[in-house]
């Protein structure tokens, strides 16, 4: 990310050039392709809020669009209502269209999600026919031209789409720099990730279709008023707009404001040379190369030319710094003095739940004492992780309770859960692989802190605490697995936990790993923080727990200081008899 | 990755040498330039094409009889410009091909939709529009700059309904009930509407089926079924999507539904109706239309024919053929290629014979002040044999009315 | 009560088309994740192949049909080979972008190709069964419908048993399931994604030729079902073929019972609000498998 006043720079400098583009042209088709390459931009930064931040993919934007054209046009024909002021209840239908359409949608994921959306605007081009709005003319007022956005000096629309445009950018420049921001591509990257960092992924998707309504809106109605004139159900509720938005949006590259920007300042151009070129006299041609136009750019950016120029260019830097990262060291052990456990922190009861009649967990119960590292072990599918999903909310439990603090947090969203102070690691890495280690970190830390400035201090705090600090800047990618482990460690962390369930943390991990790792989860817990731990390897529980809970098929088996578990026979029977046995030889 | 960058590069080389080889060559400085903005790629390219032709043809029968008299014998020229599928692309279309060179009139854009929005283009930059379009909305905006040749819609439905009971009476079977059934498009909603809230009642005649459906129409048993039982005296129709319409024409025949279809507009008379559904199921099926080749008119269809290829000639080539020779009599008038002048001459003229006059009906060309031909009424259009004939108004009806069995 | 009967017939037969036309699309994206704009325009194709066997061979469309599914097999096995397979198969939750942008683009390069080729004047085949019917007591059944909709049946029940008894069928659908898996039990994961868009593509044009015995064409035909398509493989939960199959008949059911309550300007709205009830109540689709939550 550049800093932030640059970044600020830049859309200024972007608004400048195209104020000075607008007073340096002088033909009137060219003020109609401009004003087309701002409004295209402008939707697909729309579109680009909850589809390329939030990454919901949405195929039905151009609902949206279309409500901003028809609402203004109609209250201009109907009530004869200046579109300046018709545009603000066009704005505020559209938003209200977003909430309805959003809480039922927002249950679906991924692609059904989009395809989904795709729906709304289907239906809206249908009635709009069946109430015999097919074309909509906007009258003409010869005597308030200005009032009703009827400029006969093309001039003035450029300069109007380029005020929307320049809203939007800032619009759109204020959340990517915002928690909202971060918040939303945490949820992109990850969902669940983010849902266990804090991040409440159905509020944060709906706040961001809320946001990108508004800019579709405006956009709509003021395309009608500049561009076509008449607003018809098709060229507005369409596919074409939709494709139109996804081309300008995914040949720049999403998920960046600079995206759909530089793919309306290439695409909308390219059409419109095209068009006037070759597609007057042959026509059909202009489609044929501005698909296969498409085509070619996608295969050589398939991510978008925004992120294909910065990926090279950071690709380069990364090999330059990659050379000689000191290794991660254990560090020296603060195994001192163990702080006594203190009253009860968690307490599980009676936690019952299946999966299509199979009995994950039945009636589990046990209680973590506060500043204690409990262990849970159990061969695989005896319910370690069912159980950690139970308890940080993930999945709710058909019977029993979860108390923390005294306070049932059963059925709450994992992200109310992670706010009330449960923090947690998965089995398999969850990163957010698009951020940088130091703003993986970052989102957590939003939990507690909305400041960005102080949540990067937060994090880097908490890097420094697991000894990651000299990667902040890295991506996961490049990350080892023993680095990924301590910076989901340091993540969860930085949400200030008062109790940190840890999903495997020892899997995968070389020897002189799993001694870093050990001597990290003392320290957190020397820190203050208690510690839930799965493991299946015996042997690193044994150094590192003060309490085990033993789960067999979905029972509590055991529970105790782990001398005496290990010593009960049910235990021996039913899991160490063999497993440890043979685990005891091979390397972990 | 390098070969795909040297692929856009190679692909970007060859789109400016496209480009550049199809820079037109720059006409000589008097000539006078017409635009034609239509659909030439898309949805709707076939009726473009068609357009085209006809334009094409006036053009070149003006330039042959030696140019335009009143200039000095300066040639016509056609600069077509793509409108595309979409109503964005047909205004950009129109405003490139106006702003870039000097254009003294133009025609367009077949869809109302388009018309709309293109001739808001036009009057912005003082340029004569001439349109076939029939929908009521482009001529009551108030524009000094648009002329539509073709009667209205709403015009169209009290004139059509005239003609045909007229005709039923002629033939001794007066419509009692009468259908309609067809899509949602403007230009039909247009017709049905006057036809549903007063000119039927007017005439005592029951609608007993309506049936108005959004393009496109999955399947037409529902619609038939209801016209079969209900046995109307006419069936108002109009679908223009042709895969709807063909459906419809296939339901009908399959269910052996007798009932006379009256069309509303062009689209029920293109040649690719015979190759789809064959000659036998068209027979008599009639169609209301802004113009059609009419008596006397034998001449120019079959040098159409010739040029062309197509198996007859039809409203959207005839109307930019009348179109094209229209504006050639107003630029005489005129004795100017300047658009306003043009304009002031259209306001004015009154033709009532030549090419471009007998390209419409009644053969006068006179407007009114919204821009409105006065005077205009449609024709009746009837297949026979595959082909279809104007048979009413008789007194240029090229085949008599067949009636229906 | 015969009138619903013809109801639900005349829904059902419109339906069975679209059946063929989306079983295509859930196995694209059932083993690859494509979503693939451009099926609309291969189904056109393999209309107008259809139509040439017809004008040219005298090859009736229902053999045609058949006859259009090897050289679309091979076109999409080559338009993978080409273009798709360079931004698939890797990272599935990057890649979704690039794939869109990529069909959407070939969707407007066949549609234009098209048009400026065979030119966008509509053509048809005329067959005598498009305007006859088969009389079952007072229910109608159009006879072109009912042609297409026994071997859209045996075409989808072919694929079916493809895919469920062949070995190949079997390594398709590991790869589907789990690409990373079955990559180690040797399975080559590209030949079976080329595999699956050849067949996507050659069922699909098999389909258009089954249209193409009573629907016109013309090079735009493929935007007057490409939603309905999607909205049958989102239906039946995405990537599963009987529930692609399903959701083409209960789309043809859904537009033809529709007319009973809604005024018929708004048929389809009627399968819009159909497909969102589903989803909302299921939203894996009548099929899908429900994805495990962690």
């Amino acid at each position: 990310m550049p800093s932030r006043s640059r970044g600020w720079l830049a859309v200024g400098a972007v608004l400048a050039a195209g104020l000075v583009l607008a007073f340096l042209i002088d033909e009137r088709y060219h003020h109609r392709v401009l004003t087309l390459v701002f409004l295209w931009a402008t939707m697909g930064l729309a579109w680009n809020i909850i589809s390329g931040y939030a990454g919901q993919i949405s195929f039905g934007h151009q609902v949206f669009f279309g409500i901003g054209a028809y609402v203004t046009v109609l209250l201009v024909v109907k009530a004869g209502l200046t579109p300046w002021i018709g545009m603000g209840v066009a704005v505020a239908a559209a938003v209200l269209a977003a909430v309805l359409i959003g809480l039922p949608t927002f249950r679906l994921a991924g692609i059904y999600f989009g395809l989904a959306t795709l729906a709304y605007p289907l239906i809206f081009r249908i009635v709009m026919d069946w109430l015999g709005y097919q074309e909509v003319a906007i009258p003409m007022k010869r005597d308030d031209p200005g009032w009703f956005m009827q400029f006969t000096e093309p001039r003035s629309f450029v300069l109007l789409a380029l005020g929307v445009l320049g809203a939007t950018l800032v619009l759109s420049r204020a959340i990517e720099t915002s928690r909202l921001g971060y918040r939303l591509r945490a949820i992109r990257e990850n969902e669940q990730a983010a849902e266990a960092m804090g991040v409440n992924a159905f509020r944060g998707k709906m706040a961001a279709y809320m946001l990108s309504a508004t800019p579709a809106a405006v956009a709509g109605a003021v395309y009608i008023h500049a561009i076509l004139f008449i607003v018809t159900p098709d060229a507005v509720f369409g596919l074409l707009v939709i494709s139109q938005t996804l081309v300008v949006c995914m040949v720049g590259g999403t998920g960046t404001l600079w995206g759909p920007l530089i793919g309306a300042a290439l695409m909308v151009p390219v059409s419109e040379i095209l068009d006037s070129t070759v597609g007057d006299r042959l026509p059909g041609i202009q489609g044929v190369v501005y698909g296969a136009a498409l085509v070619v750019i996608t295969l050589y950016a398939p991510e978008g030319l925004y992120w294909r120029v910065r990926h090279a260019l950071r690709a380069r830097a990364d090999r330059a710094a990659a050379v000689g990262r000191p290794p991660i060291l254990a560090p020296a052990d603060e195994d001192g003095a163990r702080p006594g456990a203190g009253p009860v922190l968690l307490e599980v009861r009676g936690v019952s739940k299946a999966f299509l009649g199979l009995q994950a967990l039945s009636e589990v119960s046990f209680e973590v004492r506060e500043r204690e590292i409990l262990g849970v072990i159990g061969p695989n599918g005896a319910g370690k992780t069912t159980l950690f999903n139970v308890l940080n909310g993930f999945l709710g439990p058909e019977a029993g309770e979860v108390r923390l603090l005294g306070e049932a947090v059963t059925g709450l969203r994992p992200s109310e859960c992670c706010r009330r102070g449960m923090g947690r690691t998965f089995q398999v890495v969850r990163t957010f692989p698009r951020f940088t280690v130091l703003e993986n970190v970052m989102v957590g830390g939003f939990v507690r802190e909305r400041r960005v400035g102080r949540v990067r201090e937060l994090a880097l705090a908490a890097l420094a605490q697991v000894g990651m600090a000299e990667r902040a800047d890295a991506l996961p990618g490049g990350l080892t697995t023993l680095e990924l482990r301590l910076m989901e460690l340091a993540r969860c962390l930085a949400t200030s936990p008062r109790v940190v369930l840890l999903d495997e943390p020892l899997a995968g991990l070389s020897a002189d790993g799993v001694d870093v790792m050990i001597a990290m989860i003392r320290r957190v817990r020397n820190a203050g923080i208690t510690v839930v731990i799965i493991e299946h390897t015996m042997q690193a529980l044994l150094r590192l727990a003060d309490r085990l809970v033993v789960l067999d098929q979905g029972r509590r088996l055991a529970e105790g200081p782990p001398g005496e578990v290990t010593r009960q026979p049910a235990v021996i029977e039913a899991y160490l008899g063999k497993r440890w046995l043979a685990r005891a030889g091979s390397p972990s | 990755m390098r070969s795909l960058a040297r692929m856009l590069a190679v692909s970007l080389a060859l789109l400016l040498a496209v480009g550049s080889v199809y820079v037109r060559p720059a006409p000589a400085a008097d000539d006078v330039k017409i635009a034609l903005v239509a659909p030439l790629s898309g949805r709707w390219a076939r009726q473009g094409q068609l357009k085209k032709m006809g334009a094409d043809m006036a053009i070149e029968e003006i330039n042959a009889q030696g140019g335009i008299k009143a200039l000095g014998g300066a040639k016509l020229v056609l600069r077509e410009a793509d409108a595309g599928d979409s109503v964005e692309k047909a205004v950009s279309a129109a405003q490139r091909v106006l702003t870039r060179e000097k254009i003294s009139a133009g025609i367009g854009s077949w869809l109302s939709s388009f018309t709309l929005g293109v001739t808001e283009v036009a009057e912005r930059l003082q340029v004569p529009w001439l349109s076939l379009s029939y929908a009521d909305s482009i001529t009551e905006r108030g524009f000094k700059y648009t002329f539509q040749t073709s009667p209205v819609s709403s015009l169209q439905a009290e004139q059509a309904l005239e003609l045909v009971t007229d005709l039923a009476k002629k033939n001794k079977r007066p419509i009692k009930k009468a259908a309609i059934v067809g899509d949602n498009t403007a230009a039909s909603m247009f017709f049905y509407k006057p036809l549903r809230e007063k000119l039927l009642a007017a005439k005592g005649i029951e609608l007993v089926v309506d049936d108005v459906w959004t393009p496109p129409l999955a399947d037409a048993t529902a619609i038939v079924q209801k016209l079969r039982s209900a046995q109307p005296d006419i069936v108002f129709y109009g679908a223009t999507n042709f895969p709807d319409s063909i459906q419809v024409l296939q339901k009908v025949k399959e269910f052996g539904v007798k009932s006379p279809i009256q069309g509303v507009g062009a689209w029920l008379v293109t040649p690719e109706y015979v190759k789809t559904v064959g000659k036998e199921t068209l027979d008599n099926i009639q169609t209301v239309v802004a113009t059609h080749p009419m008596k006397g008119q034998e001449e120019l269809v079959k040098k159409f024919v010739q040029r062309t290829g197509e198996p007859f000639m039809t409203q959207d080539p005839l109307c930019t053929y009348g179109h094209v020779w229209l504006i050639k009599e107003a630029i005489e008038q005129a004795k100017s290629a300047d658009p306003k002048a043009i304009r002031d001459a259209l306001a004015k003229i009154d033709l009532q014979s030549g090419p471009a006059a007998n390209s419409f009906y009644p053969p006068r060309i006179k407007f009114d002040e919204r821009g409105r031909r006065i005077g205009a009424i449609p024709l009746i259009v009837q297949w026979q044999g595959g082909e279809p004939f104007t048979v009413v108004p008789t007194a240029v009806a090229t085949r008599p009315v067949a009636s229906h069995k | 009560m015969a009138e619903l009967v013809q109801y639900v017939a005349t829904g059902l037969l419109v339906g069975g088309v679209y059946a063929l036309m989306s079983i295509g699309l859930a196995l694209i994206f059932g083993v690859m994740r494509v979503v693939n704009f451009a099926q609309g325009d291969f189904m056109m194709l393999g209309m107008y192949l259809t139509y040439f066997y017809a004008i040219s061979g005298r090859v009736d469309p229902l053999l045609g049909a058949l006859l259009s599914i090897p050289p679309f097999f091979v076109l999409g096995w080559l338009v993978h080979r080409g273009i798709l397979a360079r931004v698939t198969g890797g990272d599935p939750a990057r890649q979704h972008d690039a794939q869109l942008i990529v069909t959407l683009g070939l969707s407007l390069v066949i549609t234009n190709a098209t048009t400026m080729i065979l030119t966008p004047t509509p053509r048809g085949i005329p067959t005598s069964y498009a305007t006859q019917a088969f009389a079952v007591g007072p229910v109608l059944l159009n006879q072109a419908r009912s042609y297409a909709f026994a071997m859209a049946l045996v075409l989808a029940a072919a694929v079916y048993l493809f895919l469920t008894r062949t070995d190949v069928g079997k390594a398709l659908r590991a790869a589907a399931d789990d690409p990373e898996a079955a990559g180690y039990q040797g399975i080559d994961v590209r030949a079976m994604h080329a595999l699956a868009f050849g067949t996507g593509i050659a069922l699909v044009a098999a389909a258009g030729g089954l249209l193409a015995t009573y629907y016109p064409i013309e090079p735009t035909v493929a935007g007057n079902f490409i939603v309905l398509m999607f909205v049958a493989v989102v239906l039946g939960g995405l990537g599963s073929i009987p529930g692609a199959f399903v959701g083409g008949l209960v789309i043809g059911l859904v537009q033809s019972l529709t007319l009973l309550v809604l005024p018929f300007q708004l048929q389809n709205t009627g399968v819009f609000i159909a497909f969102l009830l589903v989803l909302y109540l299921r939203p894996q689709g009548l099929f899908g498998r429900r994805l495990r939550a962690v």
